[in-house]
């Protein structure tokens, strides 16, 4: 873990020196309103970019959040297969995956992974 | 010895991460030249030997493009995410596994998921911090794309992982020495390439920067530098999940020379899927990762499971 | 093509199969409209439902020969000569026709054609000439001053077929780019030069164009 941090250090170090270089050699520099306004095809923004928001995007966050956290229940069990009682290990494999499974086709029957409302 | 020993693993990673930077530029190359051969034309021909300086004479074009300032943006953060990703993209790059002198650790598949899937709060980050429009449609796209296929892909890693029974790379050696594992588990060996191309944003389904509808989706205020940067870290992670597809199913033998030609294949199929394909239709995107991936790799992992319970209790 | 391409060439055709009537009954397309019953069905046909069909149809789904025939396809490309040429090195033919920058003849004795009538400078849509005449030394009429804007030069060639003497011509030139308006504002002189440098193509090309002047 300690080499790992290091390491993690070491390659932030190289990438912050990188965009540093960057900005250093990038020697043209014209700064202009129009240039520094945000992108939006020669006029002004209409709208603030942050305010609409697609509530779909959002949901979709959320069913992921909770098949994320089943994947690192799942992920555990692997390594476990070997030091476990075999039998209870089966019986919690199977009903851990039928829930899930059951639990992603009721959230299908219920609509919430329609990304067009129809 | 101990210091030696960090010393000689810090040249190593150092290393390695040089050959990924230049991996990348000849990938970006490769792919000029397959597209451009594709569509019948050469693609870059006249840097250098038939072209072979290309990538560098674009790297110097972009770093001396002038940096800009969006006015609204939050600039901290607009500034750091490109360099945010560039690292973990980079760091990704650490759980390629070695026998020797650089890092091989235990739980290498679980830190590939945790650092890939950190790769969604720079995309995200990037495409907020630039407060234009198009920039946030994009990453918000981007992001909803990343994570849904994220859980299809752990899922169809499990599968894998519970044959192998570990969560270590290397192991995906000793157990592919004599069938490699695409061919008996082709459907899923499909679906996790087809998983991976959507992670990495590729072309069937680069709903990120969609020209058509997007300009260039969370990445238009970026210029020069940072602009580089997100470009650097896409096509590393684009090698890496080319090498992650060698060991995972394409035998894996990471030691001898074949590997780095599978390597080369399975990115150039990459670059063939774009040259193929045209873009996929967001809302099928998601139904296809929601509706027929997650069901399926789910009873996969089923299957996959019982096949390892049986062969464990009768076998083992 | 090499043999093997041009199979995968063949099979991604699919269309191919259904061979239009007017092919079948290729002696009678020269007599004018298509006979009555040759009428072509171009909706979607409904798919068959019998049990062969759809085994059929899904065994093409499960080999996913449809995707397989797409990367077929491209990886031929990738073998096939590619359809560039190498543009500063190598250029694509032009015809005789070919309107490029213009320029101003001369006899072949050294006298310029141009008497000043005026007449390329009255149609020119974009009015991109400009002529000033005088009576020179010898009595004959000739140009002070001949300029063409062609920053304004919509390269339509009114004004070489207006031109009775064929003086003002637009030749085969198209590489004439500078880095300023003002080298684009071409007078006389310049014109001239045009002329004495083109001399050869242009008559050339005026001489294979005759008969259709």
């Amino acid at each position: 873990m300690k080499i790992l941090s290091f390491l993690a250090m070491m390659i932030l170090l190289i990438s912050s020196l990188l965009i540093l270089i960057l900005n250093i050699c990038s020697k043209k520099n014209f700064i202009d309103r129009e240039k520094s306004s945000p992108f939006e095809c020669g006029f002004d923004p209409k709208s603030a970019a942050r305010l609409p928001f697609s509530l779909h995007f959002f949901l979709i966050a959320i069913i992921f959040l909770i098949f994320d956290v089943e994947i690192t229940l799942l992920l555990p069990m692997i390594p476990s297969m070997t030091i476990s009682n075999i039998f209870s290990y089966t019986y919690i494999i199977a009903f851990f995956l039928l829930i899930l499974l059951i639990g992603l086709y009721h959230e299908w029957n219920q609509g919430a992974l329609d990304w067009t409302s129809s | 010895m101990y210091f030696k020993d960090l010393y000689m693993m810090f040249l190593s990673s150092l290393l390695l991460m040089i050959c990924v930077l230049v991996g990348v530029a000849f990938l970006t190359l490769l792919e000029r030249k397959v597209l451009g051969y594709i569509q019948i034309r050469k693609g870059p021909n006249k840097v250098g030997l038939i072209g072979l300086i290309q990538p560098f004479s674009d790297a110097i074009k972009l770093f001396t493009k002038e940096q800009n300032y969006p006015l609204m943006s939050n600039f901290n953060l607009y500034y750091f995410s490109p360099v945010l990703n560039f690292f973990l993209s980079l760091f990704l790059w650490m759980c390629m596994p070695f026998i020797t002198v650089n890092l091989n650790f235990n739980l290498s598949v679980l830190f590939f998921l945790s650092v890939s899937s950190l790769g969604v709060y720079t995309i995200m980050l990037a495409g907020w911090s630039s407060n234009s429009n198009y920039a946030l449609l994009g990453s918000l796209r981007s992001v909803a794309q990343t994570i849904s296929y994220e859980v299809s892909m752990a899922l169809i890693l499990l599968s894998f992982l519970i044959l192998i029974l570990s969560v270590n790379l290397l192991d995906f050696i000793k157990y592919q020495e004599n069938v490699w594992f695409l061919f008996f588990m082709l459907p899923l060996v499909f679906m996790w390439v087809v998983t991976s191309l959507a992670e990495t944003n590729r072309t069937p389904f680069d709903f990120a920067e969609g020209e058509s509808e997007l300009v260039s989706g969370f990445n238009v205020e970026y210029s020069s530098g940072s602009f580089a940067m997100i470009f650097l870290a896409e096509y590393s992670s684009i090698l890496f999940m080319s090498m992650i597809c060698c060991l995972l199913f394409l035998g894996s033998n990471l030691f001898s020379l074949f590997f780095f030609l599978k390597l080369v294949f399975v990115s150039f199929f990459w670059i063939w899927v774009r040259g193929t394909l045209p873009r996929f239709r967001y809302d099928k995107l998601m139904y296809l990762a929601w509706k027929i991936y997650l069901p399926v790799s789910l009873n996969c992992l089923y299957f996959f499971f019982s096949i390892k319970l049986f062969i464990f209790i009768f076998f083992l | 093509m090499n043999p093997a391409v041009t199979k995968i060439f063949s099979i991604a055709k699919t269309g191919s199969r259904y061979v239009r009537p007017t092919f079948q009954l290729g002696n009678q397309r020269f007599l004018g409209s298509p006979p009555k019953d040759g009428y072509i069905y171009v909706n979607d046909k409904e798919p068959s439902m019998d049990l062969n069909a759809i085994t059929d149809r899904a065994a093409q789904t499960i080999f996913l020969t449809e995707l397989v025939r797409g990367f077929g396809v491209t990886l031929a490309h990738i073998f096939k000569e590619p359809a560039t040429i190498n543009y500063p090195f190598e250029k694509g033919p032009l015809s005789p026709r070919f309107r490029g920058e213009h320029a101003l003849r001369r006899y072949p004795s050294g006298e310029e054609r141009c008497i000043a009538c005026k007449l390329c400078e009255a149609i020119c849509p974009a009015q991109a000439i400009t002529i000033e005449a005088e009576e020179r030394a010898d009595g004959s009429r000739r140009t002070t001053r001949y300029d063409i804007d062609m920053t304004k030069c919509i390269y339509c060639g009114f004004c070489q077929e207006a031109c009775p003497v064929d003086a003002i011509v637009e030749g085969p030139n198209f590489e004439f780019s500078t880095e300023t308006h003002e080298e684009l504002l071409y007078n006389k002189e310049k014109l001239l030069n045009n002329g004495d440098k083109w001399e050869s193509e242009i008559a050339a090309n005026i001489h294979a164009d005759h008969l259709y002047r």
